[in-house]
């Protein structure tokens, strides 16, 4: 039996975009805490925050495409407190809220309250963890009916948002993002943990059922298999890994302060957003119903 | 409602009958077809099964449904609100069987009535899926009334949810 994807690209988008967000807002307070003199940085965070979700929303919106034709119906999303998309909603409205005052305030050169940013945060890693949770209820799908969904979003959240981060610095405030090496090096425990939970997540799902079985398949050895192994695990995931341990650890300080050393940064920084879009895309689109009919013999 | 899918042809003139009562786009149906190799060779043969809305008393869609458009009726039919769907499709996703059909040109989310609307506005005793059937292979009726067609036929027939206790479904297969 074919199976049409119920969620497509645009939903992947989203749940990269609105991850991406809070990643990026985390970063900013994490660089503000540790380095408060990389006030560039931070500028950078805080920005891209609000920007990434609010852009992700509105794919959002534009999918629910009964919503976007009655635009008042979106109000009655607060209806349902048992449903994780309402939950979402309260989490995103919270989020783009202080997103957005938090930019403003940047813009006006106005200092940002450290409660403002701890709120943010928290709300930050809800979003991130959220994206998750949302396809993680769903016990159609055995690849998305685990409790590691939300974490690996949540880590793939946090290493997307920075990489943004570091990305947009590469280009805008150079003379910061070489101050930022511890930083650079946290990043670096992302790829590594995201790497433990894809196995895992794919090594259980085959595990538990037929669904599971041929989802898992089809990343793996299947129609997804190029995208997955080419795209997300050595463009998205090792290839990034590879470039930033020898960059930060084993290239001489000459290469690594250069133009060149950037440029490999800036590529493997890239190579993570590319990965963290693949990942909530290729889960999306792979995942297969639970056999509810089973054959008799 | 009670299938037999040992009398179910495959047909789909349920499925045909269904998008005539409830003026379903063609690309819209809420009935879905499965078929499966059943016996072992040289006996074999190709069962059809349809699947269509279980009006599960433990629904998934409407525990998902953000913006409380899928609703138990007080009647036990599983509805959509049409004026509170934004098409969000997370109950399309939450659905087991995978009987939820996205409306193209609206864009909201629909599926088996068991023809309640139809049913008061036609003046129609049954729903049309039941009465197209040319092998009668579907029986409906209260699920509540232990003396109705359905409740014997279930009985006599020991007929069974598609998926066990899975979501309490109140459409009953013979397989």
């Amino acid at each position: 039996m074919t199976f049409e994807p119920i969620w497509g690209a645009i939903i992947a988008w989203y749940l990269f975009l609105a991850g991406l967000g809070g990643g990026a807002f985390v970063t900013a307070a994490l660089v503000r805490w540790k380095y408060p003199q990389a006030a560039g940085i931070r500028r950078i965070g805080h920005i891209i925050a609000p920007l990434a979700v609010v852009v992700g929303l509105l794919l959002l919106m534009i999918d629910a495409k009964a919503g976007l034709h009655n635009p008042l119906r979106f109000v009655f999303l607060l209806s349902n407190f048992g449903s994780v998309m309402t939950w979402g909603v309260v989490f995103l409205g919270a989020f783009t809220l202080l997103s957005v005052a938090t930019a403003a305030l940047e813009f006006m050169h106005r200092p940002v309250p450290w409660w403002l940013e701890v709120a943010g945060s928290v709300l930050a890693v809800c979003v991130a963890a959220y994206t998750g949770a949302l396809l993680g209820v769903c016990k159609t799908f055995p690849l998305w009916n685990t409790a590691i969904l939300p974490v690996l979003f949540l880590a793939s959240a946090m290493s997307t948002g920075a990489a943004s981060v570091f990305l947009a610095a590469l280009l805008r405030c150079r003379n910061e993002f070489h101050q930022i090496t511890a930083a650079l090096k946290l990043h670096l425990v992302f790829p590594v943990v995201e790497t433990v939970l894809v196995v895992a997540l794919l090594f259980v799902t085959q595990y538990n059922s037929v669904a599971g079985l041929e989802s898992v398949a089809s990343l793996v050895a299947g129609s997804w298999a190029p995208l997955f192994w080419v795209g997300f695990a050595v463009i998205g995931l090792c290839g990034p890994l590879a470039m930033e341990v020898w960059l930060l650890f084993f290239a001489p300080e000459p290469f690594e302060r250069g133009s060149r050393g950037r440029l490999v940064s800036a590529v493997a920084n890239a190579g993570v957003l590319v990965g963290g879009f693949l990942l909530r895309f290729l889960i999306v689109v792979a995942a297969l119903p639970l056999v509810v009919v089973m054959p008799l013999f | 409602m009670l299938i037999d899918t040992t009398a179910c042809v495959g047909c789909y003139a349920c499925r045909t009958a269904c998008q005539c009562q409830n003026g379903l786009l063609p690309d819209e149906a809420f009935i879905r077809f499965e078929q499966r190799e059943r016996g072992v060779f040289p006996a074999v043969a190709v069962e059809s099964v349809p699947l269509q809305c279980m009006h599960c008393d433990d629904a998934p869609c409407a525990a998902v449904c953000p913006t409380g458009a899928a609703y138990m009726g007080a009647d036990g039919i599983v509805a959509v609100d049409q004026g509170r769907c934004i098409g969000c499709l997370y109950c399309m996703a939450a659905c087991p069987y995978q009987v939820r059909a996205r409306n193209s040109e609206t864009g909201s989310v629909d599926k088996c009535r068991f023809c309640e609307v139809s049913n008061y506005v036609a003046g129609m005793n049954k729903t049309t899926c039941v009465s197209a059937c040319p092998t009668k292979a579907r029986v409906f009726g209260d699920l509540d009334d232990p003396n109705c067609e359905l409740v014997r036929a279930i009985v006599e027939k020991g007929a069974q949810p598609i998926s066990g206790t899975l979501t309490q479904a109140k459409v009953f297969y013979v397989r």
